[in-house]
């Protein structure tokens, strides 16, 4: 494996050596599994080509195999796992205060489809934007701490968030939500009702912003990231203003996590403050953690596991959701951190070794 | 003037929930550098034993006080050798999404066991009604609390100060690695410490119990002002968890009565202010996390 | 499938035939008017977490017991053979409610919800409801929204709403001595509302608010409020705090030993609550409660039903649930059919006496009023029995219970 790049940032951060028993040189940062970071060119085997094709295809189909609402509920959690991951695997940043910008895009996009009636997308749009717009502030503030700091410190500015919405009651309508969201789409009457087809017209948006964030995850600004999370030390060492590619990177993944959360707003034709709560940020990590970090599709995988449980759990008659979802993670964590996902292709690549 | 003492008094009764609680949180930090997500969880944890200890053992408050911490202090030993013990050496992030997932499962056992709607509490005898210092009323369990979690603070503070065992535990918490290459065995006092840790946040539970409601929930926003509190008195520095656990109590309290709307927004833009001129925390040392 | 049709007319013609004969005329129970010939009974409610005790599980025997009574009472004349009741845990989150709401009525074939806790949640399935053209009857959101700005022709409120709380509580404390009130209240919609319609019931009573606090939420800490609230000296102090930040504010109010200096009045309260704190914390407090299980005999005789096939007494949301579903099923019987338009005009204007509902009616904005009662919560040596905990001050009459029809509300 390829260790020596992490043991070295052992020695320039004194404070990630900082652990006990560490006497070996092993250091595993959050997932720098270097063999599958971007830009290694090795894997571009048709195999990515056929992967890509069975995920589109599961994606056009997923609302003929589950409820066309859930169906909806997994696509849109998919692309607000990925935004985490973005922060996560790609810069090695945890944000455990992701609600606040999933949570405020689903009352701005609600807000401008009430009070103007504009077609669902654009009204999607501005909560992406208004996401973005606080992500900045929260971003210059949160990224002069790294590790387990940022992520207090991004779960604490979401809860600030959170108390700020319930404040304006008068504009959110507080612990009632914000009801009644019009799901306007140029009058074409099934998207609006049916939630059928209204799946295949929002879609669209979902899959835009997974292309944006592989995109920018194989542009030479994420190869930045990646050596961010690598070696911060060294990535400043080379010119890179780190902080500022943090910033940036942060501010992008809120507007994911805006876009993810605007559709699940129309979605539901209704939003409410259980979006913005912190409880809501912990589902997001543990969504990606399961799927696996670093990888894109971790998230689409773990999205649909988590929801379909919790939509069987719901109804099983079963009330413990929380000791289930939480012993699945905490048996994550101990023994397969590279995810579902990741777990399954290191495999795969260990056979391929073998062979 | 004597509603500004009452005030003060409060505040620093709700501070030192915060103090305790928050001096676990740290002490686990300096020594193993894991963040304790389930701080909350332990806290609740402390409240429920207490009450069930009364309901069906009749242990009394007073008692509890001194059972209940040992009881966590097994919890977090254990918690310790089956759990955290593995991901030590990985990065610290994975312990503290561990503990994240112990508390969803903690929080949901003590709800399938004992219900959601709260467990009852006795109030512990001569603990009502309220006190006369200089003319000002003031009530009595938050003098006591008050006092109480001082005391339990100075203690831990002698401790850490006077005695051998503590001062290796303050160079661990200090700088793990100068302690190692001293000769100090740093692995040893990993399970002690992390258990003392839970162990504190246990006994802050106890102390709620006839204050608060006890509910499998209520360790929740607790854990979050929780950070906001290391993060602001400075997560390796113990003297800084308990400073600003009571400067939060107090600004939770004096924003309550003067400016309500921001009481609980107060506390996030204050820890927000040091993030940014502060970036290490009020107490702590400026370096890189 | 298509060889079967012609069989199936003449069955059907034959059974009309044999009804018209049979009983001259009445309502048929002619196969075809009942969707998937069964009616289903969804219950939608919180089966995990806070509002557990309070319906939860338990409400799932109350609807049995409906079902049990119905076909008790009718028999062979029953229209509605097969009556099966499905349930999900929205366990509070309003986005769970609205897509199980949906899988209910679609999947599941609902013809109707029941219950469904938690203003968002039961909002979110108000608005399901009537996309769906389906029933929903709430019981145990407190929302007045649900009968205001948000209502419409399919959703109706059986029990209670935060403005009769206030009405109810707010005026019959004046009316028995306690004149200068403090309003302490949580600084959301939900207590801002209660706020002013305690303070317009108090004022309109011939009493006076002499302040009105706000504090955060949530908290759990209000020393500083109680301190507050007490400076002017008021006779009542007024909580609006619900759940587990009530049951913070009467630990502390009585550990601050304010239980001697004035009397506690509770905005909005279950007899859960006051189980699970104790009934010394909170004795002497007045509350409106919609329903007692031991108001008279006929409540007791129920609940002793209840008692012994839960363990435990039921609340007013059992009740509740039980008799929204068993004047269901009587409607579905004088419709003839599950179809929610029908089924919708034989509740609309329904005037109902029952063991939850006295001197009730369902009111042209789909409020239903009924009596409930002001109580007093007893001191520990009053209780003689398990959950004997209320005694009732005073009836309100349904007249003068709850708010009149909302001018918001546009069906």
């Amino acid at each position: 494996m390829t260790q020596q790049i992490k043991g070295s940032s052992g020695i320039i951060e004194p404070d990630l050596a900082r652990r006990v028993n560490l006497d070996t040189a092993e250091h595993d940062v959050i997932n720098p599994d270097l063999t599958r970071s971007p830009g290694k060119g090795r894997r571009r085997s048709p195999l990515r080509w056929i992967m890509l094709a069975v995920g589109l295809v599961a994606t056009l189909a997923l609302p003929w195999l589950v409820y066309p609402p859930v169906a909806m509920d997994i696509a849109a959690w998919a692309l607000f796992a990925i935004s985490v991951d973005l922060l996560l695997g790609y810069t090695g940043l945890l944000s455990f205060g992701h609600a606040a910008f999933w949570g405020s895009s689903s009352y701005v996009t609600g807000l401008i489809a009430i009070n103007w009636g504009v077609p669902f997308p654009l009204a999607i749009l501005g909560g992406m934007l208004f996401a973005m717009a606080i992500a900045v502030p929260i971003g210059y503030l949160s990224v002069r701490r790294t590790g387990i700091y940022f992520a207090m410190v991004t779960l604490a500015f979401a809860q600030m968030v959170y108390f700020v919405a319930n404040q304006l009651s008068g504009l959110t309508g507080g612990e009632n939500g914000l009801q009644a969201i019009p799901r306007s789409f140029f009058g074409i009457e099934s998207v609006e009702t049916d939630s059928f087809t209204f799946y295949y017209a929002a879609i669209g948006l979902i899959l835009l912003g997974t292309w944006a964030a592989w995109r920018i995850v194989h542009s030479p600004f994420g190869r930045v990231l990646v050596a961010i999370r690598d070696n911060p030390a060294r990535a400043r060492a080379l010119g890179y203003d780190v902080d500022r590619y943090k910033i940036i990177v942060f501010v992008l993944s809120a507007g994911l996590a805006g876009l993810a959360g605007g559709v699940f707003a129309i979605s539901h034709g209704f939003t409410s403050l259980q979006e913005l709560e912190w409880t809501t940020s912990g589902k997001v990590v543990l969504i990606t953690v399961l799927g696996g970090i670093g990888t894109l599709w971790g998230g689409p995988l773990g999205a649909a596991i988590v929801v379909t449980l919790e939509d069987w759990l719901t109804s099983s008659g079963f009330e413990g959701t929380g000791i289930i979802l939480g012993s699945i993670f905490v048996l994550i964590v101990l023994l397969f951190r590279h995810g579902i996902w990741g777990t399954t292709q290191d495999l795969f690549q260990r056979r391929r070794k073998a062979d | 003037m004597s509603a500004f003492v009452q005030y003060t008094v409060q505040g620093l009764a709700a501070g030192g929930f915060y103090a305790l609680a928050a001096l676990g949180l740290a002490v686990i930090f300096g020594v193993l550098g894991v963040v304790n997500f389930s701080h909350g969880a332990c806290y609740m944890l402390g409240a429920v034993a207490a009450a069930v200890l009364l309901d069906v053992l009749h242990v009394h408050f007073w008692v509890a006080l001194a059972i209940v911490p040992v009881l966590l202090f097994l919890v977090g030993v254990l918690m310790e050798r089956l759990l955290i013990r593995w991901l030590l050496r990985l990065d610290p992030l994975y312990n503290f999404l561990l503990t994240f997932g112990l508390s969803l499962i903690l929080v949901d056992v003590v709800k399938r066991r004992y219900g959601v709607s709260g467990l009852p509490y006795e109030r512990p005898a001569g603990m009502t009604g309220q006190v006369h210092l200089g003319g000002i009323g003031l009530p009595t369990y938050s003098v006591f609390v008050c006092l109480f979690s001082l005391l339990i603070c100075g203690v831990v503070w002698v401790l850490l100060t006077k005695t051998r065992v503590g001062m290796i535990v303050r160079a661990c918490t200090e700088d793990a690695d100068r302690s190692r290459a001293l000769g100090i065995n740093v692995g040893r006092w990993v399970t002690p410490v992390f258990g003392f840790g839970i162990a504190l946040a246990g006994l802050a539970g106890v102390m709620a119990a006839p204050f608060r409601a006890i509910t499998a929930d209520m360790g929740g926003n607790f854990v979050i002002i929780l950070f906001a509190v290391v993060v602001i008195g400075g997560l390796g520095s113990i003297l800084g968890a308990v400073a600003a656990g009571f400067l939060v109590g107090l600004v939770e309290a004096y924003g309550q009565a003067y400016a309500p709307t921001f009481a609980q927004v107060a506390i996030f833009v204050l820890m927000a202010g040091v993030v940014l001129f502060r970036p290490a925390g009020l107490f702590g040392r400026d370096e890189t996390a | 499938m298509r060889s079967r049709k012609p069989a199936v007319l003449v069955a059907a013609a034959v059974c009309g035939c044999l009804a018209l004969a049979g009983c001259g005329g009445g309502p048929s129970a002619a196969a075809g008017k009942f969707s998937d010939g069964k009616v289903v009974i969804g219950l939608l409610n919180d089966q995990s977490g806070v509002y557990k005790d309070v319906s939860g599980p338990n409400s799932k025997v109350a609807i049995q017991m409906a079902i049990d009574d119905y076909k008790a009472k009718y028999g062979a004349k029953a229209v509605a053979k097969t009556i099966e009741i499905v349930t999900a845990d929205h366990q509070n989150k309003p986005d769970i409610a609205n897509t199980k709401a949906q899988e209910m009525y679609d999947r599941q074939n609902a013809d109707i919800i029941l219950d469904v806790p938690t203003s968002s949640a039961a909002l979110a399935v108000a608005t399901v409801a009537k996309a769906k053209r389906k029933l929903f009857i709430d019981i145990t959101a407190g929302t007045t929204a649900l009968t205001g700005k948000s209502c419409n022709k399919y959703t109706y409120a059986w029990a209670y709403d935060t403005a009769m709380l206030a009405k109810g509580t707010g005026e019959a404390v004046v009316k028995n001595g306690g004149k200068s009130w403090s309003i302490v209240y949580p600084d959301y919609a939900f207590g801002q509302n209660m706020n002013k319609s305690f303070t317009e019931a108090v004022t309109g009573a011939g009493g006076t608010v002499q302040q009105s606090i706000s504090t955060p939420f949530p908290n759990d800490n209000f020393a500083t409020f109680i301190t507050k609230a007490a400076s002017t000296n008021p006779q009542v102090i007024g909580i609006m705090a619900a759940g587990g930040d009530l049951i913070n504010f009467v630990k502390q109010y009585n550990q601050a030993g304010m239980q001697s200096k004035a009397q506690l009045a509770v905005g909005l309260m279950f007899i859960t609550d006051i189980h699970s704190l104790g009934v010394d914390q909170f004795a002497g407090t007045s509350f409106t409660d919609p329903w007692y299980w031991n108001l008279d005999a006929q409540n007791k005789a129920w609940s002793d039903r209840f008692l012994a096939k839960t363990g435990t007494r039921p609340t007013f949301a059992h009740a509740g649930n039980y008799s929204a579903a068993m004047n269901y099923l009587e409607a579905v019987q004088a419709a003839g059919t599950d179809d929610a338009d029908a089924v919708r005009k034989q509740l609309d204007g329904k005037k109902i006496n029952d063991v939850f509902l006295r001197n009730g009616e369902v009111r042209s904005d789909h409020r239903v009023v009924h009596d409930v009662y002001l109580v007093k919560v007893k001191s520990k040596s009053q209780v003689t029995q398990p959950w004997d905990y209320e005694k009732i001050v005073a009836t309100i009459p349904a007249a003068d219970a709850f708010e009149p029809v909302s001018v918001d509300c546009k069906m």
